[in-house]
This record gives C-alpha cells, sequence and structure tokens, in this order.
C-alpha cells in the first residue's frame, strides 16, 4: 500500500517570468493507493498530476508531506535510501518510442534489469555477490524462461519480439514491452502516464485492458494518470477517482459515482467538455464552462478555482475549502456550495432528462 | 491470448527478409553514389600507402644528383625533389607519418572528449562542472600556437609523440558536444526509465546512452581526421619541427622555400604531389562523414 | 446543394522497396459547401496524405498517381502550377496544420509572421490587413495585442492553435482544413477550440473538414463524417446516421474499442491486430480483411465496391449484402 500526506511541491521560479514565489505545483495533497488497486488522476495539463506521478517513482522530490511506501517513511530516509522503494513503483511513459533504447533489441531491453533483479533475489537468498559484470553465474535458463513469462502476461509472442528493435514494433506492442519491462523487477505499483495517448484509438483498450487484467493475474496496483477522463473507467474494478485542480484535491472518491455524480464545479466543467457523439448521444442538459481561462500567476485567497467558477459565491473567496462531503455526497470534495448537475452526454434514444 | 500481429506465415516471412536487407543495405550507404565509391577508393589507397608504403622502398630512398628537381616522366611519375628522390616514392612513404599522427590524435580526442562528456553529462552535478572548467580551459588554448610554440623545445621524433600532442589539445569540442547530447538523453524516457529500475550508472552510460551518441562521433572521427591532417601539415610546412623523416609537409616547405616552387614553374610536381593527396583524402573523409551520418541516422537517407 | 470541394479517384503513392504503394487509393470524397466534414482515420490511414493533397502539397517522394481535386474557383489544385498554387494556398484554402505549436516560427514574433504573410500574398495595405487579424482574433477569445507580441513558447497550447485558425483565415479563404487540430490539448482547452471552429465556420459559411484519430472530436464537430482505413474510405455519411448505424465493421469496431465515459464498460472490444502501414496492407481483396470479424472468402477477391444507400456510401460485401437483404 501506498499513502501520500500532504505532499507538497514547489518548483523555483524561472528568472523574473513568475516573481519569487516560484510554481506550487502541488498543494498538501493526500492519497491512497490500495494493493491491487487503481487509482485515477485526473486533471489538465500543468495541475500537477504528472509531477505526484513522477514523486512516486523517485524522479522528483517533494517539499513537505510524507510518502508512505510499504509502511516505510520516505521523509525520514535520506534520497540515497529511498532507492530501493521507489523501485517498487514503475512509471509507463506517455511516449513508447522515447521509452525504449532504439539501440538496443527487446531481447536486451528485458534482459538488463532480469540480471539486476537475479542479482538481488540471490543477494536476498544468501549468495555470495560477485559483482555486476560477472554474469557467469547467471542461470542463462531462469532468464529466458522469465522473459517468456512476462511477454506472455502482456499479450506478445517471445519469439516475434525478442530478437526486433522498438522501431520495428507497433505503437501497442511497444507499449506492451514498457510494461513487461516494468514487471521485471516485481513491482507493487505500476504509474502509468498518458499511457495511451499516443496509441491508435483501436488499441488503446487492448493497454487498459491489460492493465486491468494485471491487476488480477500479477497483483500490482495501476495508478492511472491523464487528462481523458473516459480511458479512467476501463483500469477495473473498485476504481477511485482524484480530480486535480492546480495543486490541490477538489474530489476524490469512487470512480463511477464521481463521474455520474460530480460534485465540484470544475469536475463538471470537465465532464461537460467531453465530446458528444451525434446520433448516439445527447448532450447533458446543465453542462458547464469555466468563466475565464486559466491563469497561473493568480493566487485566489480562497478557493483556488473561484475566478474561474460560474457558481462562485462570497463565501468562496474567504478560504480554501477544505475536503469533505457537504450536500451528502458520497465522495468527498471541496465544494462549499456543490449542486447536482447532469452534465455527462446521455443516450439518444433516452427520454427527456 | 496473444494479440501479436494478424500476418500470415508468408508475410511474416517477407517482413523479415525486408528488415534483413534493410540492415544489409546500411553498408551500401558508403557506396550508393559515385562520389561515396570514389571516395572509399581513395581512402582504401591511402590506407594501403600507410601500411604498406614504406616496406615497398628501401629504408632510405635513393637519390639521383642528376636529376634534381626532373620534370614528370617514366622512370619519376612524380618528378623528383631537390635531392633527385623519387616524388611518387616520397609520396608513398610520406603517407605514414601523417595519416597515422592524425589517426592516434583523432582516437586521443574521441576517446578522451567522449568520457569526459558521458561523465559531465550524465552527472552534472557532481562531476558536471569540474570536467567542464577543464574542458574550457582546454578550449581556450589555442592550439595550434600552443604546438608552434612547443616544438621549439620538443622533437616530436615519432609518430606516437606527434599524436600524442595534437590529440591532447584537441578534446575540448568533442567533450561539450558529447556532454550535450548526454544531458539531453538523460531526460528520455529509456534512460529514465533505466534509473528507475535500478540499473547502475556505469551500465546506463555504456549502454543506454553511448549507442546514442554513437552517430555524432562517428561523423567526428572524420573531420578530426582531417583537422589533425591540415594541423600537422601546417607545422611541418612551417618548419616548425625539424623534419628527419618523410612527409608530405616536409615535402610541401622544401617545395615552397627551397624549390621556390610557387614562383618558377621547375619542381611542380614536387608542390602538388603533396597538395593533391592532402586534398584527395580530405574531401574522401568529408564525403564519407555524410555517409556515416546517414548510416547511423535512419532520417536523413534519401528515399 | 453545390460542392465546395470534390476530391475524385485520388490516388496517392510512395516509392519503396517493393514497388511504389497508395497511400491514398481511389479516394473519392465531397466537402459540401458550409458544412463541416470530417474525417477520422487511425495512423497509417492516409488522412494526413489526402489533406496535404488538397493543398498539392504532398511530400516528395510521394506523388499524385491519379484523380483530381476540384475546388470552387480555384479549379484543379494538382494542375496548378507555382505561383497560382502559391495564391491559392492561403487566400483561398486555409490549412491549420497538425500540431500547430510547430508550425509556428519559433524565432518571430507571430505579429511578424502575420505581416510576412500578407507581404508574400501581396496585400499592400498592411495596416488594414493587421486590423483585419486583430479582429480575427479576438472574435477567438485571444487578446491580441499580446499574442502578436508574441514568441510561440510564450503562448499556450490552445492559444497557439487559435493563432493557427487566425493565420489560416486572415486571408478571406473559403475552405479550412484542420488537421488534428486539439491532438495534444486536454479537455477544456479542446473544447473551447472545438467551439471556436465551430462559431468561425458558420460566421463566415466556410467548407470546413476537420482531420482527426479521435472519433469523438469528429462526431461532436461534423455535420457529415468519412472513415478511412490504409489509404481507402470505407464508410461515409451524415454524422448522426453512421454513429447511430455504423454499417462497416471497422466503422463498428472503432466505436466499441473507443473508451468512453458513458455507456458499459463490458461491451468495449479491443480491436484484433495491428494498423496496417504501406508494406503490410493486404493488395488483394478489402484491406480490413485480416482485422474483420465478418470476413468472407468473397472479401479476398476484389476490393469491394461502394455501396450508396440514400446519402450514405460504405464498402463492404457484407454490409452490402445486409443492406440488400433488409431492401
Amino acid at each position: 500500500m501506498i499513502e501520500g500526506r500532504s505532499i507538497t511541491r514547489t518548483f523555483a521560479a524561472r528568472r523574473g517570468a513568475l516573481g519569487h514565489r516560484g510554481v506550487r505545483a502541488l498543494r498538501g495533497v493526500d492519497f491512497t493507493i490500495p494493493d491491487r488497486g487503481a487509482v485515477s488522476f485526473i486533471g489538465e495539463s500543468g495541475c500537477g498530476k504528472t509531477t505526484l506521478g513522477r514523486i512516486l517513482c523517485g524522479l522528483e522530490d517533494f517539499d513537505g508531506g510524507d510518502l508512505i511506501i510499504a509502511g516505510q517513511s520516505m521523509a525520514g530516509l535520506r534520497p540515497g535510501q529511498r532507492a530501493p522503494y521507489h523501485r517498487r513503483i514503475q512509471m509507463i511513459h506517455q511516449d513508447p518510442y522515447s521509452a525504449l533504447n532504439p539501440t538496443r533489441t527487446i531481447g536486451q531491453i528485458l534482459a538488463d534489469p532480469l540480471t539486476l533483479r537475479a542479482r538481488q533475489l540471490d543477494a536476498d537468498r544468501g549468495r555470495l555477490d560477485r559483482g555486476w559484470l560477472d554474469r557467469g553465474w547467471l542461470d542463462r535458463g531462469w532468464l529466458d524462461k522469465r522473459r517468456a513469462e512476462l511477454l506472455g502476461f502482456v499479450g506478445l509472442d517471445p519469439d516475434y519480439v525478442l530478437p526486433r528493435y522498438p522501431h520495428m514494433l507497433s505503437g501497442g506492442m511497444r507499449q506492451r514491452v514498457v510494461i513487461a519491462r516494468a514487471l521485471t523487477v516485481d513491482p507493487e505499483v505500476l504509474v502509468a502516464d498518458e499511457a495511451v495517448s499516443m496509441i491508435d484509438v483501436s488499441l488503446r483498450l487492448g493497454i487498459l485492458q491489460l492493465l486491468r487484467d494485471l491487476r488480477e493475474t500479477i497483483g500490482v496496483s495501476v495508478l492511472f494518470i491523464t487528462h481523458d477522463v473516459a480511458t479512467a473507467r476501463y483500469i477495473g474494478q473498485g476504481g477511485r477517482l482524484y480530480v486535480i485542480y492546480r495543486g490541490a484535491v477538489v474530489e476524490h472518491g469512487d470512480t463511477d459515482t464521481v463521474i455520474q455524480h460530480p460534485a465540484h464545479p470544475y469536475t463538471q466543467c470537465l465532464l461537460s467538455a467531453v465530446p458528444v457523439l451525434q446520433g448516439i448521444e445527447r448532450p447533458g442538459p446543465d453542462r458547464v464552462v469555466p468563466t475565464g481561462p486559466l491563469d497561473e500567476r493568480s493566487e485566489p485567497p480562497g478557493c483556488l478555482f473561484e475566478p474561474r467558477c460560474p457558481f462562485a459565491e462570497e463565501d468562496c473567496r474567504a478560504a480554501p475549502p477544505e475536503l469533505g462531503q457537504l450536500g451528502g455526497t458520497r465522495q468527498r470534495h471541496a465544494c462549499l456550495h456543490p449542486a447536482r448537475r447532469s452534465v455527462v452526454a446521455v443516450p439518444a434514444g433516452s427520454g427527456a432528462a | 491470448m496473444t494479440t501479436t500481429s494478424a500476418l500470415t506465415p508468408e508475410q511474416l516471412q517477407r517482413a523479415m527478409r525486408r528488415s534483413r536487407q534493410r540492415a544489409a543495405s546500411r553498408w551500401r550507404l558508403f557506396v550508393n553514389t559515385p562520389g561515396r565509391v570514389a571516395s572509399c577508393v581513395i581512402v582504401v589507397v591511402f590506407a594501403l600507402m600507410a601500411i604498406a608504403g614504406p616496406y615497398l622502398y628501401p629504408a632510405n630512398l635513393p637519390i639521383h644528383p642528376g636529376d634534381i628537381y626532373a620534370p614528370p616522366s617514366l622512370a619519376h611519375p612524380l618528378g623528383t625533389d631537390f635531392e633527385g628522390t623519387d616524388t611518387l616514392a616520397l609520396i608513398v612513404t610520406g603517407a605514414r607519418y601523417v595519416l597515422l599522427a592524425a589517426l592516434i590524435a583523432a582516437v586521443i580526442t574521441i576517446v578522451l572528449g567522449t568520457s569526459a562528456g558521458l561523465a559531465a553529462g550524465y552527472y552534472p552535478r557532481l562531476a558536471g562542472s569540474a570536467i567542464m572548467r577543464v574542458t574550457d580551459f582546454v578550449l581556450a588554448i589555442p592550439g595550434f600556437p600552443v604546438l608552434l610554440v612547443l616544438s621549439t623545445i620538443w622533437r616530436f621524433s615519432s609518430v606516437l609523440q606527434m599524436g600524442v600532442a595534437l590529440g591532447v589539445f584537441g578534446w575540448g569540442g568533442v567533450a561539450r558536444a558529447v556532454r550535450a547530447q548526454t544531458l539531453s538523453l538523460r531526460e528520455r524516457g529509456f534512460v529514465e526509465a533505466a534509473r528507475g529500475l535500478g540499473l547502475p550508472g556505469g551500465h546506463i552510460i555504456r549502454a543506454e546512452v553511448l549507442p546514442n551518441v554513437a552517430p555524432f562521433i562517428g561523423m567526428n572521427l572524420m573531420l578530426q581526421l582531417t583537422g589533425f591532417i591540415y594541423t600537422e601539415v601546417g607545422l611541418f610546412f612551417l618548419g616548425a619541427v625539424p623534419y628527419s623523416t618523410n612527409n608530405w609537409g616536409v615535402m610541401l616547405n622544401n617545395a615552397v622555400f627551397q624549390a621556390n616552387a610557387v614562383t618558377s614553374p621547375r619542381a611542380l610536381a614536387y608542390l602538388l604531389s603533396p597538395l593533391i593527396c592532402i586534398l584527395l583524402i580530405t574531401l574522401a573523409l568529408v564525403t564519407l562523414a555524410n555517409a556515416v551520418d546517414e548510416f547511423f541516422n535512419p532520417r536523413l537517407r534519401r528515399a | 446543394m453545390a460542392a465546395g470541394v470534390r476530391v475524385r479517384d485520388l490516388t496517392v503513392s510512395f516509392p519503396t522497396p517493393d514497388g511504389p504503394l497508395p497511400a491514398v487509393a481511389g479516394v473519392s470524397l465531397d466537402l459540401a459547401r458550409g458544412q463541416i466534414t470530417g474525417l477520422v482515420g487511425e495512423s497509417g490511414s492516409g488522412k494526413s496524405t489526402l489533406a496535404l493533397t488538397l493543398l498539392n502539397a504532398v511530400p516528395a517522394p510521394g506523388h499524385v498517381s491519379s484523380g483530381s481535386v476540384l475546388i470552387d474557383d480555384v479549379g484543379d489544385v494538382l494542375a496548378l502550377r507555382r505561383a497560382e498554387l502559391r495564391r491559392a494556398r492561403g487566400a483561398k484554402i486555409g490549412y491549420v496544420f497538425q500540431a500547430s505549436q510547430n508550425s509556428l516560427n519559433p524565432l518571430k514574433p507571430v505579429g511578424k509572421q502575420l505581416l510576412d504573410l500578407g507581404r508574400s500574398h501581396g496585400q499592400r495595405d498592411l495596416r488594414a490587413f493587421l486590423h483585419t487579424a486583430r479582429l480575427l482574433m479576438d472574435e477567438m477569445g485571444l487578446d491580441a495585442e499580446r499574442v502578436l507580441a508574441s514568441y510561440q513558447h510564450e503562448l499556450s497550447g490552445g492559444m497557439r492553435q487559435r493563432v493557427g485558425i487566425a493565420l489560416a483565415l486572415v486571408l478571406n479563404a473559403h475552405v479550412l482544413i484542420l488537421d488534428e487540430p486539439t491532438t495534444a490539448l486536454d479537455m477544456l482547452t479542446q473544447a473551447s477550440v472545438l467551439a471556436i471552429i465551430r462559431k468561425v465556420h458558420a460566421e463566415r459559411h466556410l467548407t470546413t473538414l476537420v482531420i482527426s484519430h479521435d472519433m469523438g472530436v469528429v462526431g461532436d464537430l461534423a455535420d457529415r463524417m468519412a472513415v478511412m482505413y490504409a489509404g481507402r474510405i470505407v464508410e461515409e455519411g451524415p454524422t448522426a446516421q453512421v454513429l447511430a448505424d455504423p454499417r462497416h465493421p471497422y466503422t463498428r469496431g472503432l466505436l466499441t474499442s473507443m473508451p468512453r465515459i458513458t455507456g458499459e464498460i463490458k461491451e468495449a472490444r479491443p480491436l484484433p491486430g495491428r494498423v496496417p502501414d504501406l508494406a503490410s496492407a493486404p493488395r488483394q481483396g478489402c484491406v480490413f480483411r485480416p482485422r474483420c470479424p465478418l470476413a468472407t472468402d468473397a472479401c479476398a477477391t476484389a476490393e469491394p465496391p461502394a455501396t450508396v444507400l440514400g446519402d450514405r456510401r460504405f464498402a463492404c460485401y457484407v454490409a452490402a449484402g445486409e443492406a440488400g437483404a433488409a431492401a
């Protein structure tokens, strides 16, 4: 289980552009990723969701709060000591092509981390550490078997894929290789950062279902980071959705609940923006749009969304609202005046909304 | 359960054959235009000269005192020099020093420069600034004038010494360029993934970064060779280094300062021979540099 | 209704080690004047090549093997010579490139590029030209003064896209082609850009072609839509009809495999197989056959002809059979 408590991250200001305060990418975010769980972070670009994913993988540091991995607090460790914990969380990047070394075959790409893993496992079992370069002891059979096994998990044929270079495979296949590589170190969490946005539409569902199935077969959790809310529905049962705006969680709860009955106006704007397929759907009757564009430099005293919120009231400017269940909602949200609005498209054949 | 492809076995065979052909055809890049074929021939000829040349002639070339600065003839296709030594013999035996020294210098530059660049680029915070300060220092040194001055104390009597002297002052540019590429590669998905997987830094530099920097290094090697040939020849031409061996730069020096070949028509062959050789090898290397670039970078290839 | 753009039997080929292969194969398409037509296709479908052909700008070594592209008051674009072609581009046909973020010159402020555009099209009164541009940008919700003075990297993705659209329309073209206008934009920005396209299209009575891999974008925006696969148009018709009653198995497959915010999760099924490229597309018979759940022996013989059903077309033997049976 992974737990984030009040994670904060501020990026140092660029010369003069944003003033000396810097960019507050994350403002005290709390979240939990249960074992075998499916968690999605939704938000616009620049909202901090990618930063959060990178913090989980150890690619970025956090300035405040704490990250608990397998019961161990990361804040209590020095950066050098955290690596073994962060290794349990593996990233699946957006671009499957740049995520694979173009000068190495798939076989080599998978062999490197497996060799490392074998060494670790042996160290755990108390065998002599004979050094990274000494591969003589490495059980070749184990390596080949494990490679084929992992490729099988992701639905690829080892004979086809192993001798090839990345540019010989399609985008969907590359992404599967990336997932297989992530699985070589037996991780607990896969962080999929826009993992399907650069893949052809007809192949996306395959990857999403693969992630869903891996939760069952291997027992990994999936953290799905995306701006496309629709994809978050397909990573399996029991998913939780976190809606992030400007570095703060504005709503979180069961995925279907948040999508069908969004409470926070920002979530409602996001869902209103989903394109409506003519002939099959009609737009939701209560669709809303923000009243203006995002201004990253503004620091409103109260609710962060208030300057753009079509329903803002006086008290929204007073102080940043806390997450709660105002209005009797099942999910938690940070709005002082939530209201039910039917924003998601309804099937065209249905009766009047 | 597998979702590989919907290709039939015949289509699969065809695809594999095509990709084998594509791999083999990469080498054809070096001979796909007449210019490149000529360049390969030139390089091979000069390489043979450098390797085998001195064995084809006796250690002390025969002089023909009655035949000084003779014009080209059947016996002496390129004429003779101030002692009556056959110019062709001088060219062939003189190739080794020039080319070998340039090769040694180029190798030293590439090795030093790449190592420095990789280390500085991959560990920007730890080693980066220290290495770059040294690099900037080396870059700031005016190589040619320093070598001129150095030549007054140091005799550069062997090829190795010449090569080392040239190489030690020339690695700055390569280091800078490799560092820039490493810095950018460091942010690429597969390098980040390798770090996240816990692969050691040494492995990442060697197996992930270096192969992607190889195209630049390959091309740079060619261009470095031409640069060093010029530097050497320049040094010898200026008489900065006393000559005890045959080489092209010495020939140029003799031709201009002793035979006055630039003002008088005799010994023209003696002047032109080394010049044309230098020109040819340089052109050939530059042409092949483009081929090396295309070899590594598929996008540059013409369809 | 007179057609704004008529594409007839267009074939664009590229040389490959196996001989010339078509990226666009025998495509016929009408873009009705005053309507938004959407073209849906995945990577390798040939949609971008088709779009570039409308400008006669297919990149070498590709070339047009046959066909014509007739645009009202321009004639056959493919027959135009250099000077006329240059005049047509921009002044008659506005093109918004894929990822407008990359088609703006990073070294020049937007205003300078605009002036360059005006000068190269012989606009003599540059002040009036700039004024027109400013009005256009205001319509799009851009702060014109700020945008004209900015460099490309100082603008957000959504703003760059809008600038791209403004540059495409500033010379009063009446045909607008947008290639992947909302790729790499997030949901809210995408929605606002789509709204602007709708608005500008309506106000100026344009003939608009929107190309996207995202069925949602086309399904929301376009009045008519065409589905492209491996260089061929497999289905075409009014958007609402095509989506509500898709006939071609690829269209059906795309709809079922598309992650959607509504609808039963369990009903979604991925399309098997790979998206074909030039080399791997079947040379004989229907291109979709390797991935088609309904493929029959007849499908291997020759490419299916277009079946016309009212205002729609589709190219599938099985679907034609069903339509015939229902008739």
